[in-house]
């Protein structure tokens, strides 16, 4: 079933001299429960592809319908509601709030959705037990590694139940075993609960890990392989 | 809502030092804003109750042509029915007659222009009440004598005692103030100090021929109780009039201009001396709220009860124009430099608010990319800055509650070129400061205002907050 689909979608930034065509025409749809990762080199257009699907910024032309719903459409207002509540999102640097604990975090966008306290205790528990942090539930951001406030941040991303997951380049600033523990959880995770993860990356190890791999170039796609 | 304060809380001490700095500038505004205000409202409230609650009184029944031409010529009819219906007007404290007049006064070979000042004595006491001005303690030599001979009072007190030669005192606080004794000093030696300092003194019967002379014109004319004082002037349509009036008492005023000039008497008696039959010059109606709204409402129904056409009620800063404009400019120009005290404040705040924009611009839009709505974002920016301003607002006022509290019980009595540039205005020189008013409260609207509008920076910036450009810091 299919809940993103991409028609045609251009993102042209117009400079005062030059018009970058940073996405170009790309068509593409993804089905519940993929694990797909968008890879091509620098200026390809991944993370701006990405963006777009996020709703955080709009096609020049073409449309993006997410589960029935063309984002074009949307008012600013509705837009944050519909990010908040079908979308996930890990970011490269992590990006919690500093001010709060891991378990804050976690339960922030729950919170924003108005879950009830005892609901939302439980699904944030679960949730940083399962990428492994079930100890660290009360640190803030500063007292843990990078790979940690990784998997806080997906624990976050997840925590509103989202239909998918944008991770835009999730290992970048990671060694080498912490990315590899975080890929492990989040497979796990496409895996048990089924939602759809999308990266973009550089990273060999995530597109070793990837079920399906779409290479950009130029803003085109270039490929897409589905792997088993 | 509680996560939004917890939020907007736990964000105020990111940056510790700086939160601290910019709650440290808005307390000390507050504190010296606070206290220079309470200092100047309590000087003028200090100022209209020396001369207006003892003298001249907030509203005034006069002849119409009185106040150009203070002569006992333009003097009504004293009426006790006018009297008990102004008496009936609500807020309305006390309604004195008054006679007042010029006259020479002399006493063997000493001279000198008095201010005559006829009272009605019982009335009287609910107006300036003279008879709690009569001087009841004196340091005099033989005063110092009897305090060195008692022997109980060890030398540093004395040495205080005598830095005081001559003065009077009508009341103990005074004395106690001028002396500046601990509060033990006070405690142990202060009987003994009264005892040896004390005076008799007389106050006017109802019926009384006879005068009351203030402390310093006493001084200069050189008479005590039981002493008589020629008083020469010029009566009601221009006869002359003499009398010869004995002293029954001498009183302090506390400004030292009228204590150098004034004579109280009797209305009998000074009608009887100035041949002005059933006349006064004045009807002084004390209030018991201050406000210039209770004080025009009085007025208007003042002068809706006379039934002469020839007398009028006025106000007093109608009367005391340039003492009103004296305080009225004072005032704007202390106002105008706590308006430059918060101007220079605020600029502050707003150093912090572009700092915190700046830093958190990225954090800005990570919020609203993961579905915070931008109106809730810039609640918590409000908050954020209503914390920082309501610690530096609450410190700043209660830190200043004490030092308020103190010096309105404990006023700073001025010495020196300042001391005699009041006493030659016509001020008591002490400083109290005024009891907590509007203007305590004021301080709290001034820097919510403040903190609001350094705030209005923020809410914009996060209303025009686009996600993808913040995210990229």
């Amino acid at each position: 079933m299919k809940i993103i689909e991409l028609k045609n979608v251009n993102k042209v930034y117009n400079s005062t001299e030059v018009k970058v065509h940073a996405v170009n025409d790309v068509t593409l749809d993804f089905a519940e429960a993929e694990f797909a990762a968008i890879v091509g080199p620098s200026g390809s257009g991944k993370t701006t592809l990405l963006n777009m699907i996020g709703g955080l910024d709009m096609p020049t032309s073409g449309e993006i319908i997410i589960d029935g719903t063309n984002l074009s459409k949307l008012k600013s207002s509705q837009l944050i509601d519909f990010r908040l509540n079908n979308i996930g999102f890990v970011f490269q640097s992590y990006n919690l709030v500093p001010v709060l604990t891991a378990k804050e975090n976690v339960e922030f966008i729950m919170t924003l959705q108005k879950w009830p306290e005892k609901e939302k205790d439980e699904r944030t528990l679960e949730l940083l037990k399962a990428v492994g942090l079930g100890d660290r539930i009360n640190s803030r951001p500063t007292k843990l590694s990078g790979g940690q406030q990784q998997r806080v941040a997906v624990a976050r991303a997840l925590a509103s139940r989202p239909k998918f997951v944008l991770a835009d380049e999730p290992t970048a600033n990671l060694d080498s075993k912490a990315a590899t523990t975080l890929l492990e959880i989040m497979e796990r995770l496409n895996h048990e609960s089924k939602i759809t993860f999308i990266f973009s990356t550089h990273d060999p190890r995530v597109v070793k890990m990837a079920h399906r791999v779409i290479t950009l170039e130029d803003g085109k796609v270039v490929s897409d392989v589905k792997l088993e | 809502m509680n996560e939004e304060f917890k939020i907007a809380w736990r964000n105020l001490w990111r940056n510790r030092r700086r939160t601290m700095i910019t709650a440290a500038s808005i307390f000390f505004a507050v504190f010296f804003a606070v206290i220079m205000r309470s200092y100047q409202l309590g000087s003028y409230d200090h100022m209209i109750n020396n001369l207006l609650e003892s003298f001249t009184g907030y509203i005034q029944v006069q002849q119409v042509k009185y106040q150009d031409n203070p002569l006992i010529d333009n003097s009504f009819d004293y009426n006790d029915s006018i009297v008990a219906a102004i008496s009936e007007i609500d807020r309305v404290v006390s309604v004195t007659p008054h006679l007042e007049s010029f006259a020479l006064a002399s006493s063997g070979t000493q001279t000198k222009g008095a201010a005559i000042i006829a009272i009605d004595p019982e009335k009287e006491k609910n107006f300036s009440d003279p008879e709690n001005k009569l001087v009841k303690y004196r340091i005099t030599d033989e005063a110092i004598s009897r305090l060195k001979d008692a022997g109980t009072i060890p030398d540093n007190v004395l040495e205080k005692v005598k830095k005081n030669p001559g003065r009077s005192y009508s009341s103990t606080a005074r004395l106690e103030l001028d002396l500046g004794l601990t509060d033990e000093e006070n405690e142990n030696f202060m009987p003994e100090i009264l005892k040896c300092a004390e005076v008799s003194n007389g106050y006017l019967a109802n019926d009384d021929q006879g005068i009351l002379v203030s402390d310093r014109l006493a001084s200069y004319l050189k008479v005590a109780i039981g002493d008589t004082v020629i008083l020469m002037g010029q009566g009601y349509h221009g006869v002359s009039a003499t009398g010869i009036f004995p002293v029954r008492g001498i009183i302090k005023m506390p400004s030292p201009e009228i204590d150098n000039k004034l004579i109280l008497m009797t209305i009998p008696a000074a009608q009887k001396f100035f041949d002005a039959e059933g006349k006064i010059t004045a009807l002084v109606v004390n209030l018991t709220d201050k406000s210039n709204r209770t004080i025009k409402t009085a007025k208007t129904r003042i002068n809706a009860l006379l039934s002469d056409k020839d007398t009028v009620a006025k106000t007093w800063y109608e009367l005391n124009p340039v003492l009103y404009q004296q305080i009225q400019g004072d005032s704007q120009s202390g106002q105008a430099m706590l308006g430059v005290l918060y101007f220079i404040i605020f600029f502050g705040i707003f150093g912090t608010v572009l700092m915190m924009v700046s830093e958190r611009k990225r954090e800005f839009g990570v919020l609203v990319a993961i579905g915070m709505q931008k109106k809730k974002l810039q609640r918590i920016v409000t908050i954020e800055m209503m914390w920082l301003g309501a610690i530096g607002l609450v410190c700043g006022l209660l830190a200043s509650v004490p030092l308020i509290l103190f010096f309105y019980y404990h006023p700073i009595v001025l010495k020196g070129d300042l001391g005699n540039m009041m006493a030659e205005w016509g001020w008591d020189a002490v400083m109290p400061t005024a009891w907590f008013g509007s203007y305590f409260y004021w301080q709290a609207v001034i820097v919510a205002l403040m903190v609001l509008l350094a705030t209005l920076y923020p809410i914009r910036k996060i209303g025009l907050l686009k996600e993808i450009e913040a995210l990229k810091g």
